[in-house]
């Protein structure tokens, strides 16, 4: 199961598991990516959808996005 | 409602500290039931015996090991003396004499709600896999050994580091097979065999408390996940949580076993797999968190024992943060001298 489904996050940035009690922080960005992950969205949906909150080409939103997941992947939220 | 005298043990609330406080604050807490609380100590310095906004009496008692007849009286006496209805003992060295007993202390008008011997007996750690494997969690690869030979054996199989754990009481870290022999040799000298050799996981450590009727079903359980220990081991943080691994398996243990009584499962999780470390089988010192967060459960056990309605409600609150905290009393030397010299005060 994909447990960034199950995370409780605030609008601080501060993620908390009910699973596992463990706690994370994230800033703006990464909060707009997660609760995007949290709707189900693949990472190209999110990026394009970024493009039109943030000017950065999509190509480096695309990078970006890939890289929170990979984070989140290491942190075991994926 | 009438008064219930509950007679709590463990009301050393040290840097060790027993459960008893907190089951005395979270009985109190329970408005609708009218209890006085008896402090059962074994030393005038436990800390409880000062706390006079929870405890209404306390009692030095003479130890366990001391065997059954002079327990039996210092209760008699005490029943006699101040009135005693109910105990919560919460001290691992008291257990085995409460569940051999139980049907003669509640004999004397002082029910008990405690597992039997033979349910006492599943939290030996030679039988943690027999119990891991009915409840369905898994345990660290663990293997049961009564000489040099089989723990050198098991150490290679294993693998370094090892835990090397006595049946009921002491654990340690072994980085060497030196140093898994030199605690081999402490624990027997000290608790006997047989000795467990455990595979040290790694993760996070979370507990389960509960309490099980004693038929199968549950009073209440609370998940919680550590934060920050001490370094005696103990939680001084942590927060709750629910993980259905953790609360399956404990629902598990109290259907399996027809547990009766409070219990606490230890385990680590590790990449969503949890594993059992160990079962006690009492209230844990941190038990008071579970009533904190609206699951009263030492008040559940005592209604279920007086057949007094139990709130329905088996839900908590995920996410609630304990601290643990310390605290000074100032008060007069009497209740030392008295507790010291009579032995009760």
């Amino acid at each position: 199961m994909n447990r960034s489904q199950q995370l409780a996050i605030s609008e601080n940035g501060f993620i908390f598991d009910p699973t596992t009690g463990e706690s994370f922080t994230t800033n703006q960005t990464g909060l707009a990516i997660l609760n995007r992950l949290k709707k189900n969205e693949s990472s190209m949906e999110i990026a394009l959808k970024m493009r039109e909150e943030f000017e950065v080409s999509l190509e480096e939103l695309e990078r970006d996005v890939a890289d929170f997941i990979d984070h989140l992947r290491t942190y075991g939220l994926m | 409602m009438r008064e219930i005298i509950v007679g709590v043990s463990g009301i050393n609330a040290v840097d060790n500290p027993g459960p008893g406080i907190g089951v005395a604050r979270a009985l109190l807490d329970d408005k609708d039931l009218n209890v006085k609380i008896v402090g059962l100590a074994y030393d005038g310095m436990e800390p409880g015996i000062y706390l006079d906004w929870l405890i209404d009496r306390s009692y030095i008692m003479p130890y366990p090991s001391g065997g059954y007849d002079a327990f039996i009286k210092r209760l008699e006496y005490i029943k006699a003396s101040f009135g005693l209805d109910f105990i919560i003992p919460n001290l691992d060295s008291e257990l085995p004499l409460y569940a051999k007993y139980s049907e003669k202390i509640e004999k004397l008008g002082i029910g008990v709600f405690v597992p039997t011997l033979k349910q006492f007996h599943l939290r030996a750690k030679n039988r943690l896999a027999e119990v891991a494997e009915k409840i369905g969690i898994k345990i660290p690869q663990t293997e049961v050994v009564t000489s040099h030979d089989e723990l050198v054996e098991a150490v290679e199989k294993i693998g370094l580091p090892v835990m090397v754990k006595g049946a009921l009481y002491k654990a340690y870290r072994a980085h060497t097979t030196q140093q898994a022999i030199e605690y081999y040799n402490k624990i027997v000298a000290e608790w006997g065999y047989p000795i467990v050799v455990q595979q040290v996981v790694s993760g996070e450590e979370m507990n389960v408390v509960g309490v099980g009727d004693g038929e199968g079903n549950s009073l209440g359980m609370l998940g919680i996940r550590k934060l920050w220990i001490t370094s005696l081991g103990k939680i001084w943080t942590g927060v709750s949580i629910r993980n259905q691994k953790m609360l399956n398996a404990a629902s598990s243990f109290i259907h399996t076993y027809n547990w009766k009584g409070a219990f606490e499962l230890e385990c680590i999780s590790n990449n969503g797999d949890v594993y059992l470390i160990e079962i006690n089988p009492r209230f844990p010192a941190w038990s008071y968190f579970a009533a904190g967060v609206g699951l009263n459960l030492p008040s559940n056990m005592l209604r279920k024992a007086f057949g007094l309605p139990i709130s329905q409600n088996m839900d908590y609150k995920v996410g609630k943060l304990y601290v643990r905290y310390t605290y000074e009393v100032i008060t007069d030397l009497q209740p030392f001298q008295e507790i010291m010299t009579k032995g009760e005060w």
